[in-house]
């Protein structure tokens, strides 16, 4: 036998402490206890058998999600600054251009030997087009674009040349470094490997 | 419950000896890994390295290289045959131009599909800076192919891909 409130008696057999303080108290505290019986159900699973399958599945899940599909990155860098800062985290969408090609303005993840060390850079020529710098203005098949992306001015200046098929014309978005410092060209496009997410 | 005693000694034997063969048994792969790991080693520079530690990074460098080999950089003027010595000289010219240097290979994909041939692919990035206190901070994509030549992968062949072509 035990003590229960307002004195009177209840058998511990009967009346687990959790249903009696709900009955006595009200549903608040009932409510309170689930609640929490929940969040420790959620974050403290019994380790039954159905636990690991859903685990496993889930960790497989990621595993493939986060290597082939929507890869971690982190900006290192200034040249795409001030769209996209140094330092800065994001995930490239490698589903973008599966049924699309990449267009003018596209911010496009463009990768090397492999995936762990890739160029963010904007498209700003497609294939088939001219591309030119004069004083620092972008000049695509002869006439100027409108670049609102851009905030450092420059004087770059460099000859016009054509972007051979399958290929697209990157450009980093800061152009404020002298022009044979900036990383920037044809590439081709079974290099462009997706878009940052955001 | 001996014969669950005998299977489990027995699986851990066997899964001890897979790891020693892994261990001292190294695959091809893995011979060519380590010399880019060398390589990468050789080649870094720690800020206030010793003389004698950059002597002997700069007399290993040599020896990951065959007598001759092609060299296709046109960024860096370095295009055509060298010999170990050239490498070395050129390797210890680019140390001694940077107080503090690092190069890292990522993304390794080698090819052994002729006899004796390695062919690599990798993403090569550098950074350091200069003595004059200039940061550098460069990622190129190499192929380079390595030759084994008296049971020792050596370089005989690096080549940068231009990613971007202005």
């Amino acid at each position: 036998m035990c003590q229960g409130m307002e004195g009177l008696h209840f058998s511990c057999k009967e009346f687990s402490p959790v249903v009696f303080a709900g009955k006595k108290v009200g549903g608040m505290i009932l409510d309170h206890s689930s609640r929490n019986k929940k969040v420790r159900q959620f974050f403290l699973p019994p380790l039954t058998t159905r636990f690991f399958i859903r685990l496993s599945l889930i960790s497989v899940s990621a595993y493939f999600f986060f290597s082939y599909i929507c890869l971690p990155l982190r900006v290192q860098g200034n040249s795409m600054e001030p769209t996209y800062r140094n330092g800065g985290i994001n995930f490239c969408w490698k589903l973008r251009y599966l049924f699309s090609e990449p267009k003018r303005y596209d911010v496009v993840v463009v990768r090397f030997a492999g995936s762990k060390v890739t160029l963010l850079k904007r498209v700003v020529a497609l294939e088939g087009e001219s591309v030119e710098f004069r004083d620092g203005k972008l000049l695509v098949d002869g006439k100027s674009i409108d670049e609102p992306y851009v905030r450092y001015p420059c004087l770059w200046n460099l000859a016009p040349r054509r972007v051979e098929m399958d290929h697209v014309y990157v450009v980093g978005d800061n152009r404020s470094m002298p022009i044979e410092n900036h990383y920037f060209g044809r590439a081709s496009m079974k290099r462009v490997m997706g878009v940052p997410l955001w | 419950m001996v014969k669950t005693k005998t299977i489990l000694i027995a699986a851990f034997i066997v899964m001890g000896g897979i790891l020693a063969t892994l261990l001292f048994f190294p695959s091809e792969e893995k011979k060519v890994k380590k010399q880019f790991t060398l390589f990468s080693e050789w080649v870094s520079k720690n800020p206030g390295e010793s003389t004698f530690t950059m002597a002997h990074k700069v007399k290993s460098i040599g020896t990951l290289f065959a007598e001759s080999c092609e060299l296709k950089e046109p960024s860096l003027s370095l295009s055509g045959s060298y010999s170990r010595e050239e490498i070395t000289s050129i390797a210890l010219r680019g140390r001694t131009y940077f107080s503090d240097f690092s190069l890292k290979f990522y993304d390794l994909n080698i090819s052994l599909s002729e006899k004796e041939v390695a062919r690599v692919t990798s993403t090569v990035k550098l950074t350091g800076k200069s003595t004059l206190g200039e940061s550098a901070d460069e990622t190129r994509e190499l192929v380079c192919l390595l030759r084994k030549i008296k049971k020792q992968w050596l370089f005989s062949q690096v080549e940068m891909v231009e990613v971007l072509r202005k």
